[in-house]
């Protein structure tokens, strides 16, 4: 059966939408569009729809991706014109390609990329938070909690960080942030956090956009190399 | 980041406050006249699955003239950051500051809400007292089944609007257009000449020497009694097919195709069965047509067939089986949500179910024929045990059984008779060879609360300690394998009581309750009784002078001036034959019991056409 990668968006007000709800949201518009999604076999018949990384409540994405599986064969466009007319405003999709039989979308991605935009903390200038970065960084260990089933737990983040650099622009900070995905990831709000205990930041302040998904090749999802971006 | 983005990243399921679901109509603000907001006063969950909401934001949206967008009562997490950022309520749909519409329509569900419409009105900035309001201020108004008492919340609301709202938003609407930056008092003057709507604000209550409510006295120039509104051709009356489509999981998750409107079993204790009359069906045609639109436009995969008594839908096994046949391959749901208890009602569940995985669930409501009797609840223990039986054989294992304590005339033998209904039940169960680790009998019970219009108007609650002995009791007999005992706390019952008849009077002792911190009353862990009995203490009510009075006939009710369509000698009647143990027949199919309702109101009963579908 035909299985198809939908690169899209989420912002706007579907930014606050959980993982679990936004997977609702693909599969009630794939049947409103009448695209007939394939269906695990079963009990509970579950889509064959598959995410590449779940995002973050409160967090948009510019580039996400999603699998799914259709009973018929059908030209990319009109997936991909069928689903733009079917989904909710924050939902929009970008482009679609047919992909071949091969392992499941998740296990492909390795590291992802966040931009986290927020006020400038008093009395520091561009290069001053470079060297605030810097030392940052230059730290072995960078320990958060994290809540989990099982209550607070602590978590050394420094090795999920890949890299972290801030620029100023109209006015607001901006930091670049590569992070770890899958076993081991660092979340971009554990960052922000830890960083907020050195400067004069406040989380809760900064609007957080997924960039980029990465292969560990250090690949797009949609192929093409992550740097050249 | 604005103030509202910072808060939701600290809130719980931040998608209950920003909108932007599928469906939502956003229109453009300057270009609208007349912009109202619908108040749902729980949380959105609770609130999008209310069928009411999606058909009134149908109905105004529709309009050219008109708006309407959303707005829930904030969880607590999320009140505690609005009031600590001095954030307004605003709507879904805008994000716009609740007090900048023209018209705030609340629906008043149940009485353990009106904590949080006052919270809502809080939280939007609006003056709690219609008489506090300037011209500037949103119109507050209400409907729902507690509009047909609304006196707890008289002070509070500027309108109410009594019966069914589809055609008197419409009137509600050019009123408030025509009267669009006038004067208050003749806005509300207008309103109150339209039909069906009550200002209280011009019927003053007396009470007499020793405190009883005596009566309720019309100012000139408005109606002495508000009758109720009713939709006329509810195949034609306009519904929304296009409902917004949550992405939060609501309550209810799943498209809902009205089949009719109104029910005519006629149990005494039941609200709903008498504010809804009479009993208006779709045609099937009309339904399969509204089915279609319903599943293309949402995407959902259960269809719900709504009514009080979906199984006497009188089409109803041709309509199930066309369904089926349509969408059983999809894979579509159908649902029922309200099954009789009877083998005809087991079968279609079958028809609609390939995979028995959940449960059944059967409302016997008492224990014992007796009281079935008085209640009028026409099922026998012939008729459940059978039911049970076809539900058993036809694979099910869980089936729940719902039951009402404290019951006018109930004794510890009716109790008695729930526990041993249920262990009847289960004896089936193993009769018919459900495997012992599965088979599960669940007994559900709450308590009873008189209601206002319904032949029980007069009785009295069952007093507190009396509801907990007797809980306690059928928990000590409900022990067991395989059985489950399940109940609602008969404190909030007791509330609901006092609000359920209560007059003007309560007003103070609602508003203490809400300055203490009582809201979300109807979720267990936030409902405080502590609070409660401190706020009725601290105006001076004794709540059980309302929950516990026992009404005469000639006693004058705080609802009398509002009219269900109903008669008076109907209601006493039923009161009296529930006391002899008499029952009175069902009104469908031309067997008009003389309720009044029909000639009082120029209506007539519509059941589409022959066949009852009721078992011969
Ligand atoms: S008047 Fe007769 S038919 Fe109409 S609702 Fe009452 S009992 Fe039913």
């Amino acid at each position: 059966m035909p299985r198809f990668r939908l690169c899209y968006r989420q912002e706007g007000r579907a930014r606050y939408v959980s993982h679990l709800d936004i997977v609702r949201a693909f599969e009630r518009a794939t049947r409103r569009a009448g695209l007939r999604l394939l269906y695990s076999q079963g009990f509970n018949p579950r889509p064959k729809l598959t995410f590449a990384a779940p995002l973050a409540v409160g967090v948009s994405g510019c580039r996400e991706y999603l699998d799914l599986e259709l009973e018929e064969e059908r030209e990319p466009v009109e997936v991909l014109e069928a689903l733009r007319s079917n989904l909710p405003d924050g939902l929009v999709p970008v482009a679609v390609r047919v992909v071949a039989d091969g392992p499941a979308l998740m296990s492909l991605v390795d590291r992802t990329r966040y931009l986290a935009v927020g006020p400038v903390p008093e009395g520091f200038d561009a290069r001053a938070l470079q060297a605030e970065l810097a030392a940052f960084l230059s730290r072995g260990e960078i320990v958060v909690e994290r809540r989990s089933a099982k209550g607070l737990k602590r978590k050394n983040i420094r090795p999920g960080i890949y890299s972290l650099r801030a620029g100023i622009n109209g006015g607001k900070l901006c930091l670049s942030m590569e992070l770890k995905a899958g076993a081991g990831n660092v979340r971009p709000d554990e960052v922000l956090k830890a960083l907020g205990e050195r400067l004069p930041l406040v989380p809760d302040d900064f609007a957080v956009l997924r960039t980029a998904l990465m292969s560990r090749d250090n690949q797009l999802l949609w192929g093409g190399k992550g740097d050249g971006e | 980041m604005t103030d509202l983005e910072r808060i939701l990243t600290r809130v719980e399921r931040p998608a209950r406050y920003v909108g932007g679901e599928l469906n939502t109509i956003i229109k453009d603000w300057e270009r609208v006249p007349v912009r109202i907001v619908f108040a749902f006063p729980d949380v959105y969950e609770v609130g999008m699955s209310h069928l009411g909401m999606h058909i009134l934001y149908h109905v105004v949206n529709s309009r050219d003239d008109a708006l309407m967008e959303r707005v829930f009562a904030p969880w607590i997490d999320m009140e505690r950051e609005m009031r600590r950022e001095g954030l307004p309520l605003f709507s879904l749909e805008s994000h716009r500051s609740v007090c900048d519409f023209d018209v705030v329509a609340f629906t008043l569900q149940y009485e353990l809400s009106y904590t949080n419409v006052l919270n809502m009105l809080e939280l939007a900035g609006i003056p709690l007292e219609c008489r506090a309001r300037d011209s500037g201020m949103p119109l507050v108004v209400a409907g729902g089944p507690c509009a047909f008492n609304p006196e707890p919340l008289a002070p509070f609301l500027d309108a109410v609007f009594l019966g069914e709202g589809e055609e008197a938003l419409h009137d509600l609407v050019e009123v408030v257009h025509r009267y669009k930056g006038g004067g208050r008092e003749e806005l509300l003057m207008a309103l109150a000449r339209v039909p069906g709507v009550y200002v209280p604000r011009f019927y003053q209550p007396e009470y007499g020497a020793d405190g009883g409510f005596r009566r309720i006295v019309a100012q000139a120039g408005v109606p002495a009694k508000v009758v109720k509104r009713v939709v006329r051709d509810l195949d034609r009356a306009p519904y929304p097919l296009r409902p917004i489509v949550p992405y939060l999981e609501a309550v209810h998750d799943r498209a809902v195709l009205e089949v009719f409107r109104g029910c005519t079993r006629g149990c005494r204790f039941c609200q709903a069965g008498a504010i809804y009359r009479p009993v208006r069906e779709k045609r099937p045609e009309t339904l399969l047509d509204q089915a279609e639109a319903l599943l293309s436009n949402t995407g959902y995969r259960e269809l719900s067939l709504s009514s009080l008594s979906t199984t006497d839908y009188s089409h109803i096994k041709e309509l199930v089986a066309e369904l089926v046949e349509r969408y059983g391959n999809e894979p579509v749901n159908v649902s029922l949500p309200s099954l009789r208890v009877d083998s005809f009602a087991v079968e279609l569940a079958r028809s609609v179910q390939g995979v028995r995985k959940s449960s059944l669930t059967f409302a016997p409501e008492a224990g014992t024929q007796r009281l079935r009797n008085v209640i009028n609840k026409q099922v026998t223990e012939r008729d459940l045990l059978q039911t049970v039986e076809t539900a058993f054989a036809a694979g099910w294992m869980r089936l729940k059984l719902y039951f009402m304590l404290g019951l006018p005339t109930e004794t510890l033998e009716d109790v008695d008779g729930i526990a041993r209904l249920a262990r009847m039940v289960l004896d089936k169960g193993r009769e018919c060879g459900a495997p012992k680790g599965r088979l599960a009998v669940t007994v559900s019970t709450s308590s009873f609360v008189p209601k206002p219009h319904t032949p029980f108007q007069w009785e009295p609650q069952a007093p507190l300690p009396v509801l907990r002995e007797r809980q306690a009791f059928l928990q000590g007999r409900l022990k067991g394998k395989n059985l489950v005992y399940r109940w609602h706390d008969p404190e909030t019952s007791f509330v609901e009581a006092v609000f359920a008849r209560g007059d003007r009077r309560l007003a103070p002792a609602l508003r203490r309750a809400v300055e203490l911190g009582c809201r979300l009353d109807g979720w267990r862990e936030c409902f405080r009784f502590d609070l409660w009995q401190q706020a009725f203490a601290e105006t001076g009510i004794d709540p059980g002078a309302y929950a516990y009075r026992s009404y005469g006939y000639t006693d004058a009710l705080p609802w009398d001036h509002l009219d269900s369509g109903i008669d008076r000698e109907f209601l006493t009647r039923e009161h009296a034959q529930a006391l002899a143990g008499e029952t009175t027949r069902d009104c469908r199919n031309d067997q008009c019991t003389g309720c009044g309702l029909c000639p009082n109101l120029e209506i007539e009963p519509y059941v589409a056409e022959a066949g009852t579908g009721a078992p011969v």
